[in-house]
């Protein structure tokens, strides 16, 4: 049954009866626990992803790799981030498997990117929280590209380490979108150095954010955190 | 209205009024009278995704004294004008802005607040960056589509200091026969409630078809997985079994989100366990029949689908009755529509506050993961996580489609 759901895929397309591709989804199921096999259907999954396969058939892929991806899947995986097409169903798997090899292979297509395909690997490093990509992303809060230099402020920000926060600190943004995501992402970070006791190094961001020329919902978030660094409830 | 968490209409007209090159007229709408609040003191509302459900929230917030509806957002031409028309012939103007692209009508600085209607997968990323606008919310249910969505949310509210209300008026309104007796005492201590709600959304690979010419569909995937255009895929109707973007799990939990939604919010509401999280989900088996136990910090069991049981059927404990407490209740007048409003104009929060309206869908997806791993599950409420399961802990988000990102 599950070869002639592997066959099946090579014909899939958009329309097609899911039925005949369930054996792979009881694979799945039936596979935990079971190195071997698991290992097994992980390999014959990823081996489609470099073949000429439909768009559907990939995501269908993608999809099952999310869910059973290591580091093993990663190549044939990370080979389709600069695919137009395919490039958000990589970060699909490669968003959510927790190996290594995952993170640094989105790091390692950030620079080769440009565009929408470069601000979904920044969002993907985010939601991953990838300290190691805080200097990459440091980079890109200057770009020219107004999507990517949000990105990157909004990714720094779901990071929220140290290095993080002090990228956000030397960011000039002129651009007011870039702007807002550098504010939320400061305010994110001084939340984090908060409750990690830092209450001295919050009230520095905090006050940052507290001037008359902030919008009024920033300088309220401002004051309300220099309270709790106050200890004060808000 | 002047506050410091609100841009002030005062504020905005002298702004605006700077820059008019035509004579000011100040109306009597603008003026107000007995019955309707001056223009400076109404709260400035716009509405995203104005189909089915936001219709319905459109016209109760339109129906509002003291709200000045000033812009509806839809990526469907069509529902789009309808919107606007609905509005302009309220006000007996033309006043009202039309948008295809939400973030336009979120960079409006004299807008206060916005409703969102959307399918679920946009919910996370309007209602946060509505707070990072400086704007209230009135999200529709279900507010989430995975579960890291949750704690994000309820951070940008807590963040700005933002009303952001959950959209289900059931909750407090349909279930008064469990939620009476189990607020007043007489039945003792709570051991256990049952929900009973269903179906799981199912996957989805309907044929392209054209796209109709006056929508947006990338816009109405926006952060989903690009899928070819197909009428029953993104249709708006209520079904969760084929057929709508409800029954899909590209853009939805089906049923058990949905109208779990409803129904696990009203169990949680009737417990009075809103504010908790379960620390475990518990998958079994009999006769062929799933259901799952959540087992929370109190003890307290709510079972989904247990065998012979019906919906929001509780088990007390006889002969056992504790103190009374007040039921809470809405604030303001207009129900679940005139709660939220009060809260944007007392800063109070509202009875569905995000919060409550995020442990509540969490149930939800809880269940979704524990049936779809067959298995039960741990749940560290500190680090919303599956402590120590990875493989469940990848269901706790799906990345999004380029450009979007929470």
């Amino acid at each position: 049954m599950l070869d002639q759901a592997f066959e099946a895929l090579k014909t899939f397309d958009w329309g097609a009866d899911l039925g005949p591709l369930r054996p792979i989804d009881e694979a799945l199921i039936s596979s935990r626990g079971d190195a071997a096999a698991r290992m097994e259907l992980e390999a014959r999954l990823a081996a489609v992803l470099k073949t000429g396969v439909s768009r559907a058939a990939k995501d269908f892929v993608c999809r099952k790799l999310m869910v059973i991806g290591t580091a093993a899947s990663v190549p044939a995986l990370a080979a389709l981030l600069a695919e137009k097409d395919h490039s958000h169903m990589a970060r699909y798997a490669l968003e959510r498997i927790g190996a290594a090899e995952a993170a640094a292979a989105l790091r390692d297509a950030l620079p080769k990117l440009a565009g929408a395909l470069k601000v979904g690997v920044i969002g993907s490093l985010g939601a991953r929280r990838d300290a190691a990509s805080v200097p990459l992303l440091a980079g890109l809060l200057g770009n020219a590209d107004t999507a990517v230099a949000c990105s990157a402020a909004l990714a720094l920000g779901a990071i929220r380490t140290a290095e993080a926060s002090q990228a956000l600190a030397k960011a000039r943004p002129s651009n007011e979108q870039v702007k807002q995501a550098v504010t939320d992402s400061a305010l994110a970070c001084a939340e984090g150095l908060l409750a990690a006791g830092k209450p001295a190094e919050a009230q520095a961001i905090y006050t940052a954010y507290a001037g008359a020329d902030q919008p009024k919902h920033v300088r309220l978030a401002a004051t309300r955190g220099m309270l709790a660094c106050a200890g004060k409830k808000p | 209205m002047d506050s410091f968490d609100r841009p002030t209409r005062r504020e905005f007209l002298k702004t605006a009024g700077a820059g008019l090159a035509i004579p000011y007229v100040i109306t009597s709408t603008a003026l107000g009278n007995a019955d309707v609040p001056p223009a400076s003191e109404r709260i400035v509302m716009g509405g995203i995704g104005i189909g089915n459900m936001g219709r319905g929230d459109q016209g109760a917030f339109l129906g509002r004294p003291d709200v000045q509806y000033v812009a509806v957002c839809d990526v469907r031409g069509g529902v789009r004008d309808a919107a606007k028309k609905k509005v302009d012939e309220h006000y007996k103007n033309t006043d009202c802005k039309a948008y295809n692209d939400f973030r336009e009508m979120l960079a409006r600085t004299d807008i206060d607040a916005v409703h969102v209607a959307t399918p679920d997968h946009w919910h996370a990323i309007m209602v946060i960056e509505a707070c990072r606008s400086g704007k209230d919310v009135y999200c529709q249910k279900p507010e989430t589509r995975t579960l890291r969505e949750g704690p994000l949310m309820v951070e940008a509210a807590r963040r700005y200091a933002r009303v952001v209300s959950g959209g289900s008026q059931r909750v407090l309104e349909d279930y008064r026969k469990t939620v009476d007796p189990c607020w007043s005492g007489e039945l003792g201590e709570l051991k256990w409630i049952n929900v009973n709600v269903g179906p799981l959304s199912q996957p989805c690979n309907l044929p392209a078809e054209l796209v109709p010419a006056d929508m947006d569909w990338e816009m109405w995937l926006g952060p989903a997985l690009w899928a070819p255009y197909n009428k029953a895929r993104c249709d708006g109707n209520f079904g969760t079994s084929g057929g709508s973007w409800r029954s899909y799990i590209d853009y939805s939990g089906g049923g058990m989100t949905d109208w779990g939604a409803h129904h696990f919010g009203g169990a949680t509401f009737a417990a009075d366990v809103r504010e908790l999280q379960p620390e475990e989900v518990i998958y079994n088996k009999e006769g062929g029949e799933e259901f799952l136990a959540y087992r929370y910090p109190n003890g307290l069991l709510l079972y989904h689908n247990r065998p012979n049981a019906g919906n929001l059927q509780v088990e007390g404990t006889p002969g056992a009755s504790r103190p009374p407490k007040a039921v809470p209740s809405y604030k303001g007048t207009g129900g679940i529509y005139g709660d939220f409003i009060e809260c944007v104009k007392t800063r109070e929060r509202p009875f569905r506050d995000i919060e409550l309206a995020v442990n509540t869908v969490m149930l939800s997806h809880l269940g979704i993961i524990a049936y779809t791993l067959k298995r039960s599950l741990k749940w560290d409420r500190g680090k919303q996580e599956f402590p120590g399961d990875e493989e469940a802990n990848r269901l706790l988000d799906r990345a999004r489609r380029e450009p979007w990102q929470l």
